[in-house]
Order: structure tokens, then sequence, then C-alpha cells
């Protein structure tokens, strides 16, 4: 755990992310245009349109691949946190790059009197059944309703209103939208244009999302395997001093379900290390003014009963904390959200 | 993550990503070669 951790300060980071993230992306569409146009110089309308296109739909993949990193790589090094808690930001634009690359489809039809031929595209039945020669426009649109779908449920009230469990499960369907646009893009322009620069762009972001979600899970395992349950179904957490102060060990239960240990001082408590908000990973937080922070988007709770303080009203699990023989141990068995459990220590450390 | 999500996205990716590793690989091999002489407009 990194010093210099820093909780969401809600309103102007997230402008400033948000002001980056605009002008990253109004960079890349710009500077790929630019370059588009020395590259092939364009004759006529439709050619203008064409490097717009590929503009803003190779923007829409890469930001597809940025937001598949942002949670190993939040993971393996806290630095990228700052990304992910403003993702959904993230997702709203990158469904508005690739909204504008459609209509931008739309145009270069339309510029050559070619729109009454589109459907056909879509109709054709018996390209279904081939591989090359799919209809891979259609591959596209899929992908887009799955980005529209998620940039309409990201909001909170849907995150509420379907619980964190059914709109993270939803949210996986990201990347069934990212296997729809590889495959957008490899059985639609890789076929018809030589230049390597596109299966590069493909295998080397397939590659990226592939290796960092491997190393994650692989660290993960490790921690996973690490926890030594003892007698009576208590688990060892270790010496006070083993738990950082103001921060968390994350133990994992028998069942495979995670605790986060904090301390705070000579206070020491244990959570669930699911967030009420999105799930976050609680355990990676840290304690500030007096509350544990969650590190995604900043929930704060008590130590002391798992309670956000007031007006919130979010609750969560607790644990059973005793210090047996200078070792703090926990109790597996979750006690129901918001049960006052942490205990004090007369003394932390020799 | 729960840990039944956990337990679901451990076994999902791992297929997802051989599906489009496969698919980005067919899609290489058997692209029709290029046409030497440069002839109509390109289609899409
Ligand atoms: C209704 C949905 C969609 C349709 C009809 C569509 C159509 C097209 C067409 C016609 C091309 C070929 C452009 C050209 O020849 O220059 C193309 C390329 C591409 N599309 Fe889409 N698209 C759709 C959705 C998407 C989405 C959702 C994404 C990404 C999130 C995307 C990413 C791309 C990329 C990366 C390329 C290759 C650009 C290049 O390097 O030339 N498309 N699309
Ligand atoms: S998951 Fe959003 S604050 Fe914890």
């Amino acid at each position: 755990m990194s010093v210099g951790f820093k909780a969401v300060q809600w309103n102007r980071d997230k402008i400033v992310y948000d002001v980056i993230l605009v002008a990253g992306v109004a960079l890349y569409i710009g500077v790929f245009a630019v370059i588009g146009w020395r590259w092939h110089p364009p004759k006529n309308l439709p050619d203008v349109i064409d490097i717009w296109i590929r503009a803003f739909g190779t923007a829409a993949f890469l930001m597809l691949t940025v937001i598949l990193s942002i949670g190993p790589l939040a993971r393996l090094d806290r630095r990228f946190l700052k990304l992910l808690y403003n993702r959904r930001h993230f997702g709203v634009l990158t469904f508005l790059v690739a909204l504008t690359h459609v209509w931008l489809m739309l145009a270069w039809f339309d510029a050559q009197g070619l729109l009454h031929t589109l459907p056909a595209d879509f109709t054709t039945w018996g390209d279904y059944g081939k591989f090359i020669g799919f209809p891979f426009k259609a591959l596209g649109l899929a992908a887009l309703l799955i980005l529209f779908l998620m940039a309409a449920t990201s909001h909170d009230f849907w995150l509420g209103f379907l619980k964190p469990p059914v709109w993270k499960a939803l949210h996986m369907a990201l990347y069934a939208a990212y296997a729809l646009v590889v495959m957008h893009v490899a059985l639609g322009i890789m076929q018809y244009e030589r230049t390597p620069l596109i299966p590069l762009m493909l295998i080397g972001s397939f590659a990226a999302v592939s290796a960092l979600h491997l190393i994650a899970a692989w660290r993960e395992r490790a921690r996973d395997q690490a926890s030594t349950p003892i007698s009576d179904g208590w688990l060892a957490v270790g010496p006070p001093d083993a738990i950082p102060d103001k921060g968390a060990c994350i133990v994992t239960a028998p069942g495979g379900e995670r605790i986060a240990v904090f301390r705070d001082g000579r206070e020491i408590g244990a959570l669930t290390n699911l967030c009420a908000h999105q799930n976050g990973p609680l355990g990676e937080g840290r304690i500030i003014d007096g509350c544990v922070t969650c590190p995604w988007h900043g929930y704060q709770y008590r130590l002391s009963d798992g309670c956000a303080p007031a007006p919130f009203t979010e609750k969560l699990a607790t644990y059973r904390v005793r210090l047996n023989n200078g070792v703090v141990e926990i109790d597996p068995r979750p006690l129901p959200p918001g049960t006052p459990a942490s205990i004090t220590v007369a003394h932390v450390g020799a | 993550m729960t840990r039944k999500h956990r337990l679901v996205h451990r076994l999902a990716w791992p297929a997802l990503a051989l599906l489009i590793g496969l698919g980005i690989t067919m899609a290489l091999v058997l692209r029709p070669p290029p046409e030497p002489p440069k002839t109509a407009e390109t289609h899409r």
C-alpha cells in the first residue's frame, strides 16, 4: 500500500478527469485525421468522411481497450485508481464516440446516394452462415447496443435499482462488446485493407487486455491461498502491528469470501471486503477522517460498526474480532450489517 | 467482487479470450490474398 492515498474529492477531480479525458480523445482523433489526410489525401467527400469514420472507430476501440484494462491495472498499481473512480464517464464517452462513428458511416453512404443499399447488408441472411464475408456491420451494431445499455444504466439510480451484483454482472457484457468489436474489425476492414496497422492494433490491444487480466488473476490467487484458518474456526491475522495503521489486511474465509481487517491506531475492526456501492475492494482503501474509505469512489464506513456516517445509510457486514495470545483473530461468520464489533487493544507493537 | 461473481468471471474470461484469439487468427489466415491489379472501388 503506497503513501499519498487520497480520497475521491467529488467535484473538482471529476471535472479535471473529464476535461483530460475529452481532450485526450479529441487529440487522438485530430492527430489521426491529420496523418490520414497526409497519407492518403482525400479525392472527394466520401474519402474525407472515411478518414473520420476510421478516426472515431479506432478511438472507440482503443477506449474500450483502456476501460477493460483499468480494473486489473488498479489492482497492480494504486496510481491507476484515479482512472477507475470515474470509469463511468469513460464508458459513456466511448458510447458517444462509437455513435459518431456510425453516424459518419451513414453520412458516407448518403454522400454517394447509397443509403438505400445499407439495410441489405444486414438482411442478406446467407452471409450470416459465412466466416469471411459475415455481416461485420451487424457485429458493430450489437456492440453499439451493449455500449448503449451500459451508458444508459450507468447512473447510480440504476445501481440502486438493480443492486450491485446484478449491475456488475450486466457490466460484464462489456467484454462481449469488446469481442464483437474485435470481430467487427477483423471480418470488416481487415479483409479489404492490407495495412499491417489493423492486425497490429487488434493483436496489441487483445494481448494487453489478456496479459493484464492474467497477471491480476495470478496475484489474487496467491493472496487467496495465503490465509490460514486456525483453532475453533477463527482466522489468524497476525499481531496488531502487522496490520498497517489506517490500512487493512485482507483475509480469505474458508468459503472464499474476503474480509478486510482494518486498524485505526489501537482500534481493530473487520468488515466485508465488498463495498456497498459497486462491490469495490474496501480492504485496499484507507482510513480517512476516521472512516474506512473505499478506494474506488470514496464511500465511507465507520470501523466500529460498518455503518456509513449520517446522512448516508449504507451498512456493511462486520465480523467478530479477538486478541488471542497477541494475535488478532477473526470469526469468519458475518454478523448482520451494522453490528458493532471492533475491539480496542491495549497497545500496538513492542 | 462477490465470490460467485468471481468464480463465473474466472471461468468465463479464459473462454472468451480463447474465442477472440481464435477469431483474429482465423480472420488473418483466411483473408483473401490482395488483388494484384488495382481494380474498382473497395467494397464494404
Ligand atoms: C451499427 C454499428 C456499426 C456499423 C454499421 C459500423 C460500420 C463500420 C464500417 C462500414 C467500417 C469500415 C470503415 C472504412 O471502410 O473505412 C467500420 C470500421 C471500424 N469500426 Fe465500425 N461500425 C459500427 C460500430 C462500431 C463500434 C461500436 C465500434 C467500436 C467500439 C467500431 C469500431 C470500428 C473500428 C475500430 C473500425 C476500423 C477503422 C479502421 O481502422 O479503418 N464500430 N465500421
Ligand atoms: S465501489 Fe464505489 S465507493 Fe466503493
